[in-house]
């Protein structure tokens, strides 16, 4: 007996491993599939008949998969995955030369407390964590396809998080008396927090595009 | 995207995102009626290979010309509609201008031909 939603499933899981993995592609790929057996049915076919011709119609999966594979393949594709790994190294990278910046030269050179090393180690794991948050959370991202209109929005941040640096080392930092030890602290805090959040958001956002989902 | 019919594979592919940006003109659309429109209009004689139409359209919104949204629709199912853009149309207004050229130049050869 000729079971549609299992052979449907099992047709699934063969585009899969065919490599169409992202699950948006598979919906709209099935959603042709069931468009393509309702006609065929009108037409006067049975479910099995129906199924098979709708099957060969989308193609040979390997074919679909390697035009997919074109898109994501393209030069921006690779540049953009280059500058991720850049991305997340540095934010891997810059935490540790910090934090053993601040560990080992920072009680002697400048006259650091525990609780201001804690404070500058607190940041510099922050700042990690939304450049990684972004990443590995892009799917809770809104996805904007669009990379224009991305790259609009990843200036708009650069610009705030410029304007923010200006204010505080022209405004904040003059108008106190900071001593050496509590200016590196205010600096940490002060360069890395908004850096972390721009980035961890321009990651979040190439992440969600490239997850293959619909706007909404 | 050739299956059959009397255009080469180069000329389906060279025409399928003009294609598409003009029937986006004319209304959001998604990917199965796309296909069954374009082989309305040109009398079976242009047939899609169904799935690769969809790595197109993903490329196409990838450049920022077309957006989608999922709607559902009966029995608990859902269809992904594509919108043209600001940049798709003036993108269709490029390649519709091309393709006129081309148009008219081949004419006017093919015309000075006709005894």
């Amino acid at each position: 007996m000729f079971n549609l939603e299992a052979a449907i499933l099992e047709w699934r899981r063969q585009m899969r491993a065919a490599g169409i993995k992202t699950p948006d592609h598979l919906d709209e790929l099935e959603s042709h599939l069931r468009e393509e057996i309702g006609r065929q049915m009108k037409a006067g076919r049975s479910e099995a008949e129906a199924f098979q011709t709708a099957v060969q119609k989308i193609g040979r999966a390997q074919k679909v998969q390697t035009e997919f594979a074109k898109v994501e393949a393209s030069q921006t594709s690779r540049e953009r995955k280059l500058k991720e790994v850049l991305l997340l190294g540095c934010s891997i990278l810059m935490p540790l030369m910090v934090g053993r910046a601040v560990l080992v030269r920072g009680p002697g050179t400048v006259g650091m407390t525990a609780g201001q090393q804690w404070s500058c180690l607190v940041a510099m794991a922050a700042f990690a964590l939304m450049i990684w948050g972004g990443r590995l959370g892009g799917y809770r991202f809104p996805v904007i396809r669009a990379r224009r209109r991305r790259n609009v929005i990843n200036l708009s941040g650069i610009v705030l998080v410029a304007l923010w640096w200006l204010v505080f080392f022209r405004v904040i930092v003059p108008g106190r008396d900071f001593t050496m030890a509590q200016f590196l602290v205010a600096f940490i805090w002060a360069f890395f927090i908004p850096a972390g959040v721009l980035l961890g958001m321009t990651l979040g956002l190439e992440t969600a595009a490239r997850s293959g989902r619909g706007a909404a | 995207m050739y299956v059959g019919g009397m255009l080469t594979k180069e000329l389906v592919a060279a025409s399928t995102e003009p294609l598409i940006l003009s029937l986006l003109s004319r209304g959001e659309s998604y990917g199965y009626a796309l296909i069954q429109e374009v082989r309305r209009l040109s009398g079976d004689q242009i047939e899609w290979t169904d799935g690769m139409l969809y790595p197109v359209l993903h490329r196409m919104e990838d450049n920022g010309w077309i957006k989608s949204r999922w709607v559902a629709v009966e029995n608990g199912r859902k269809r992904k509609y594509y919108l043209l853009k600001k940049d798709g149309h003036q993108v269709l207004k490029d390649k519709r201008e091309q393709w006129t050229l081309l148009n008219t130049v081949l004419n006017g050869l093919w015309q000075e031909q006709v005894v």
